[in-house]
């Protein structure tokens, strides 16, 4: 794992106030998110982990009564995306998202990871195709679909049909990635496979990831951060959080101490 | 350092409440190994040696079962932060303790050997004295583990000076010896073989205070300066 | 063993399954009861009309001489309301339906909207029909016309479509819609690539099981001033010439199935009763057919959809 200050910045939520109507869920966060790096979040249920990604791609503005205050900036272009101006599609054209469970919609394999790109008006079946298989490459899945394209998703097994959705989300080359515990409806081995695959796309894009697993964060990440009542406890390079942390929450929760 | 006793899992606290009174129970009987050692040597009693030099397996065996112990930790509990430290430690800590029980061990061969040597007028007493102070060092040492003192183990692993300078004492007057009256060389060489043992105690005793400072701080004060260690358990506690 | 020997534990398990047996014996005689008396009533009418039932009686016009009559006028008037009804009904009641769940803001006014589209469904088909008087025949100067029938009919299944359409958009997940939304998609997109097309088996089934209520309705009809007897058929949608489409049919006077029965039911000759009963066993039949359609649709589209 390589962390270091020469890391450069991809985001950064500054004084990052949530509220889902009167409930304030997110407090005054600041982080920041390395270029092609893995951050994870990682905090006990209810800590505000997931609710913080979703402010990354607006997901919130689908829903009535929600409310941002502060904060999130991408860079290199230093706009700040919750900003009310910015259209939220133009922010989830900009970040994919990878879901709890696997969602991929009741179409064709093909259909499934060629979505974003109709979005975006692309029609061109040569160009369709390209994307498509350069995206299931790029999820690790092209080899064992190649030969059924057309055949539904659901078909798919749970660790296959998770990969389509990270192609799926591939395919629109992002900036960067969003995974909601992505492995939590797996079991072991597909898991591991995902991992994996986590690792690898660091090479091409930014990811923050949330896990209620800290052993995955563990695994993956390259800086952790640990949440806790809608705060940042502590934000570090994953060594460090997970052999050393400043903190005593910190330290409780990864040690499965009472909190 | 978070109390051991606090996990969700009670089975997890009994495991690491368990490798820890081990390594204690591993050092008490190190340090006695040591005293008999001395013991046997200045009073030139070879059965009290041989009784040392056959009770180094109980050593060898304690480390063989925390070894195990730990492996089962690590490999059902991933632990992580403090209890990873606390494992990791425990690992390097056995290792060093036996290393002191086979160096007194060597003391107890040396001890046998000098029976058919010629007793000198001091009766060894060089030995003893240095001894005492190693002894004396690797029971702190111990003391500190226990406690998870981090300034008591800045203070002990300083001890380690003053042995470093009474080894080189003695070989001193060995050298002196041997010059004066070639007969002595046999012995004198036993002695210096001795003596060699306790300073190679003194620096394993040293290391477990290095660890100590590690597991509390987690931060790694092995090949520095004493003054830098201090520094360090002193800074940001 | 947990506090009582087995053979105590036995008995209390036999005590109480008795309940099972001694209810399963009570269901078994109600269920009886209805399917008999069902049963009974269809093969009364099948005894009696089936032997009415041959290829003149669907292809002649109601006729004073019971033996000629046929249901040519009623079922073709049957068909084309049904045609005006589905065409008008389902694109409204599938438009509110979407409005409602995907765009309408969620607060006391789309409440409010919910509980009284509900109640719609309950509300007697006659009231329909007398507001369909006053709006379609004379407000909107419809006249008693097939256009007219249709309309009613489409309004009086409203409610029903409205509400099939929001029960299939509710049970597409969140995650399906949220993916649409986090690859950049816009409302309208997912609406129309995602909501819609996966939630067809339900509208679909909601439309036909509108469609046989409002199959089997004579009062609106009555009240909005069906004829009961017809003796020609509206002008046909479709021409041979130039536009080959025709709309006049839609102003024409019609009859439809159970007008024509209730006609022949009131009249005192036995031989009409006959027709009536012949007749009704088509409609039941024409009823039957749409709920296997229905049932069919469903398992056909649920087949590709898991979740």
């Amino acid at each position: 794992m390589s962390e270091n200050a020469m890391d450069l910045l991809k985001s950064e939520a500054k004084n990052l106030n949530f509220y889902y109507g009167e409930y304030q869920a997110l407090k005054n966060i600041n982080l920041t998110v390395a270029e092609k790096r893995i951050t994870a979040l990682i905090g006990p249920s209810g800590c505000g982990k997931s609710t913080f990604l979703r402010c990354f791609n607006r997901m919130h503005d689908l829903y009535p009564g929600n409310r941002y205050d502060g904060q999130i900036t991408l860079y290199p272009d230093d706009v700040n995306i919750l900003n009310p101006k910015i259209d939220p599609i133009e922010v989830r054209m900009r970040i994919g998202m990878v879901f709890q469970k696997p969602n991929p919609f009741p179409k064709t394999i093909y259909e499934n990871v060629a979505y974003g790109l109709r979005v975006r008006g692309i029609s061109n079946r040569r160009k369709l195709d390209e994307k498509v298989e350069k995206a299931l490459c790029g999820a690790a899945l092209w080899n064992e679909v190649k030969d059924r394209l057309n055949s539904l998703a659901f078909n798919l097994s749970g660790g296959q049909q998770q990969r389509l959705c990270i192609a799926r989300a591939l395919a629109t080359d992002p900036e960067m990635m969003l995974f909601d515990e992505p492995t939590s409806a797996l079991d072991p081995i597909a898991t591991a496979s995902i991992e994996e695959l986590i690792a690898q796309l660091k090479e091409q894009v930014t990811i923050l990831i949330v896990t209620h697993n800290m052993q995955q964060a563990a695994r993956v990440s390259d800086y952790t951060a640990f949440m806790h009542m809608g705060e940042v406890v502590e934000f570090a390079d994953t060594n460090t959080i997970f052999t050393n942390p400043s903190q005593k929450r910190t330290e409780d929760y990864i040690t499965g101490r009472y909190g | 350092m978070e109390p051991l006793d606090t996990h969700i899992s009670r089975q997890y606290n009994a495991d690491l409440e368990n490798i820890r009174t081990l390594v204690l129970q591993m050092g008490g009987l190190v340090e006695q190994q040591i005293e008999h050692a001395i013991t046997s040597l200045v009073q030139g009693n070879v059965a009290l040696a041989e009784a040392v030099i056959v009770a180094d397996f109980k050593v060898n065996n304690l480390e063989v079962t925390i070894d195990e112990d730990c492996n089962q930790i690590i490999a059902r509990r991933q632990p992580t932060a403090g209890d990873l430290r606390l494992v990791l430690m425990v690992i390097k800590t056995i290792t060093d303790l036996e290393r002191i029980g086979d160096e007194a061990e060597k003391i107890a061969r040396m001890a046998v050997q000098l029976i058919n040597e010629e007793r000198p007028k001091n009766n060894y007493t060089e030995i003893q004295t240095l001894g005492t102070h190693v002894r004396q060092m690797v029971h702190n040492a111990l003391d500190a583990y226990a406690r998870m003192d981090t300034v008591a183990a800045v203070r002990v692993a300083g001890d380690d000076r003053q042995i470093d300078k009474e080894y080189e004492g003695i070989m001193r007057q060995m050298i002196t010896f041997m010059m004066e009256d070639p007969r002595t060389i046999t012995r004198a060489l036993h002695v210096m073989w001795a003596a060699r043992a306790l300073e190679r105690i003194g620096d394993h005793a040293r290391n477990i205070c290095e660890y100590v400072i590690y597991q509390v701080k987690g931060k790694d004060v092995r090949h520095i300066s004493l003054e830098q260690m201090e520094k360090e358990v002193v800074g940001n506690s | 063993m947990p506090g009582m020997s087995v053979e105590v534990m036995r008995g209390l398990i036999a005590r109480r399954k008795r309940w099972d047996i001694i209810f399963s014996i009570i269901g078994l005689f109600a269920m009886l009861g209805g399917v008999v008396t069902l049963v009974a009533l269809i093969a009364a009418m099948a005894i009696d009309g089936l032997p009415r039932i041959s290829w003149d009686f669907f292809t002649s016009f109601p006729s004073r001489h019971a033996a000629k009559a046929g249901i040519l006028s009623a079922w073709v008037g049957t068909t084309l309301v049904m045609m005006v009804t589905v065409l008008s009904a389902v694109p409204l009641g599938v438009a509110a339906g979407v409005y409602l769940e995907e765009y309408a803001t969620k607060n006391w006014m789309t409440d409010l909207i919910e509980i009284n589209v509900t109640n719609l469904a309950g509300v007697p088909s006659i009231v329909y029909g007398l507001l369909a008087l006053g709006l379609f025949v004379y407000q909107l100067d419809l006249g008693q016309s097939i256009l007219a029938a249709g309309l009613t009919l489409a309004i009086l299944i409203l409610p029903v479509v409205i509400v099939a359409t929001r029960e299939a958009i509710r049970s597409i997940p969140g995650t399906i819609r949220e993916g649409a939304f986090a690859l950049g998609a816009t409302k309208w997109q997912t609406v129309s690539q995602h909501v819609l097309p996966y939630s067809t088996a339900g509208i679909l089934t909601g439309v036909i099981i509108g469609l046989s209520r409002a199959i089997g309705e004579t009062a609106p009809l009555i009240t909005i001033g069906a004829l009961t007897y017809i003796a020609f058929l509206p002008d046909t949608p479709f021409k041979g010439e130039f536009p080959y489409v025709s709309f006049d049919w839609l102003t024409s006077a019609f009859t439809v199935m159970p007008i024509q029965m209730f006609n022949w039911v009131s009249r005192p000759q036995e031989e009409f009763h006959y027709n009536a009963a012949a007749a009704g066993l088509v409609l039941i039949v024409m009823t039957l057919i749409m709920n296997a359609l229905a049932i069919y649709i469903r398992y056909h589209f649920r087949k590709r959809i898991k979740w």
